[in-house]
């Protein structure tokens, strides 16, 4: 037992992968450190390839470390009490399509550590609570990948885990069933639970995850608060009335970088007490305005920025 | 509801599933309405139903070979109705979930072979008690000798699904477990038939190869003699080829066990 408080702590985590004569070796992960807090939703980003995958299966003891450490509620993940308190619903996951979807949750419950009556007496509201109670005696092999989605949150969620491991939960859900799943993690937010997502549906990131983590490339390259990384500087459109030329000069002589286009003036400020200056130039010169509209910078552009831009661990 | 009963009662649902089972039930429903109706059955002109003249021995002996054909063409359907059960649960999309439950991974793989071997043996004893009541009944004679084979049945099938399920677990692939069982199978009958061989290499330094290899691998033809042995009431004949079998059968247990502990998945 690891005295930390994080619900999960990986230090300096590396993952090699090597082909059976060990000729060829992939990095799959390079010297990962986070700590992700009791009772936070936390977000995993990367492009494909990132090894995304590989850090969550090596914190359920699907893979082997090769070397670094990692914990989960304060267990080492070699010891399989780390993954007593903990619920997982896998990407690409599946399920024995000879059972039924109460038969699934009495197998994989009861291999959770469940009696046969604690397992019927929480599948009930479970499945309710994510629409499937009716197809509760249904073979799996006729569920769509929705429902698949749904009973495997409901697995997820059987055992009263403290950790819930996401990966890709929304995948194949139609638009109803997001919102209904993102209610579900907001209120397992309330519970005290921490839900460790790891999606590439970067707007589900965004609205749902306290902080996020972004990968690439086998390296973590950014973490924090997820208002930290989508406001990265202010960014503002300005519609005015008819703009001369003369103007325009002045515009982006003043502030290097500002795009005049159909008298539409996109700026980014250092900071946002610069729209001030820039309102009084346009004043100054007699110039109406019609319209200051305040942009936010998506997670997804910041993500793209951090991609493209690569660099070393950065704490924001 | 405890790790084990969740696993035995997946096996027992995927069991279901495969349908071989019916094919169990269906040979020995078979079998059991054929005694139990047919007006006579012949046998070097004596009618086996009305004959007054079969001893007890002849009986037995008729019966041992009857059952040894039985339980041999069961266990061969077996090999088959397990073969996939392994891989199919390791298989990609299902064994994280599998995993990422509080079970360690030796004890994780020793439930599923245990729980996969019980439920074959259930259904194996099961039919063959069936069907051995129906013949008893018919001809009106028990021969209990029967019995001890029957349970011997449970060490013959121990030791053949043990290579289905360890080549099943290393190569994820139930085809492969079957056609590695047979090579395994065929190799280790060959070894117990090697003197056979020294009359055309003579003696040589293969000879004390080929030796020291039969005394090492499985001896599942010499495992089946003692079946056949124990039936017609003659008890064990051949107790090395159990424990030789035995130790082998363990040795590549653990290595499997330890070969799946250290495995990425």
């Amino acid at each position: 037992m690891n005295d930390n408080t994080a619900a999960i702590r990986v230090e300096n985590l590396t993952k090699i992968y090597k082909s059976a004569l060990g000729a060829n070796e992939v990095h799959a992960l390079t010297d990962v450190s986070l700590d992700v807090q009791r009772g936070e939703i936390f977000g995993l980003l990367g492009p494909n390839g990132a090894g995304k995958t590989t850090l969550v299966k090596i914190l359920l003891g699907a893979l082997r470390i090769t070397s670094g450490t990692a914990f989960v509620n304060g267990n080492s993940i070699d010891d399989s009490a780390a993954r007593a308190k903990v619920g997982f619903l896998p990407e690409n996951h599946r399920f024995p399509s000879y059972q039924t979807g109460m038969q699934m949750l009495l197998c994989f419950g009861g291999m959770a550590g469940l009696s046969r009556s604690e397992i019927t007496a929480k599948a009930g509201p479970l499945l309710e609570l994510v629409d499937m109670h009716k197809w509760r005696d249904t073979r799996i092999k006729k569920y769509s990948k929705g429902m698949m989605q749904r009973l495997g949150l409901a697995q997820a969620m059987l055992n009263d885990p403290d950790i819930i491991f996401l990966d890709e939960p929304t995948d194949g859900v139609d638009p109803i069933g997001r919102r209904e799943i993102r209610d579900i993690l907001g209120e397992l937010k309330k519970q005290g639970k921490t839900v460790f997502l790891n999606s590439h549906l970067l707007a589900e990131v965004e609205s749902i995850c306290d902080r996020v983590a972004i990968l690439d490339k086998g390296r973590l390259i950014k973490t924090g608060p997820v208002h930290n990384l989508i406001t990265v500087k202010p960014s503002y459109k300005i519609e005015t009335a008819e703009i001369g030329d003369d103007i325009t000069e002045e515009i982006k002589a003043a502030y290097p970088g500002a795009v005049v286009e159909n008298n539409i003036i996109t700026v980014v400020f250092d900071d946002k007490y610069m729209i001030s200056g820039l309102i009084d130039l346009l004043r100054q010169n007699y110039i109406d305005i019609l319209a200051v509209i305040p942009e936010k910078i998506s997670l997804e552009d910041s993500f793209m920025q951090l991609i493209r831009g690569g660099g070393d661990h950065e704490q924001v | 509801m405890n790790k084990f009963n969740a696993i035995l009662l997946d096996s027992l649902l995927e069991i279901r599933s495969r349908k071989i089972i019916y094919i169990y039930a269906a040979v020995t429903l078979f079998l059991i309405l054929l005694f139990a109706f047919i007006p006579s059955m012949q046998i070097q002109g004596e009618d086996l139903f009305e004959s007054e003249f079969m001893s007890s021995e002849l009986f037995s002996k008729i019966l041992a070979h009857f059952f040894d054909g039985f339980i041999g063409f069961f266990i061969f359907l077996l090999v088959f109705g397990t073969a996939f059960l392994l891989p199919s649960y390791l298989g990609k999309g299902r064994i994280e979930l599998t995993l990422s439950k509080p079970i360690s991974r030796w004890k994780l793989l020793t439930m599923k072979f245990v729980a996969v071997y019980l439920i074959h043996m259930f259904i194996l004893i099961l039919m063959s008690l069936l069907l051995w009541l129906t013949i008893s009944f018919r001809l009106g004679q028990f021969s209990w000798g029967i019995l001890p084979g029957i349970m011997f049945s449970f060490v013959h099938f121990l030791f053949i699904y043990l290579f289905v399920f360890v080549i099943g677990a290393l190569t994820r692939s139930g085809a492969l477990a079957i056609m590695g069982y047979f090579i395994i199978r065929f190799a280790a009958n060959l070894l117990e038939s090697r003197e056979v061989a020294y009359q055309f290499i003579g003696e040589s330094v293969w000879t004390s190869i080929l030796d020291w290899m039969y005394y090492i691998f499985p001896k599942f033809g010499e495992v089946g003699g003692n079946f056949m042995s124990l039936m017609r009431g003659d008890g064990f004949v051949n107790f090395f080829s159990i424990y030789t079998t035995l130790i082998f059968c363990a040795v590549i247990y653990a290595l499997t066990l330890y070969i799946f502990s250290r495995r990425d998945y």
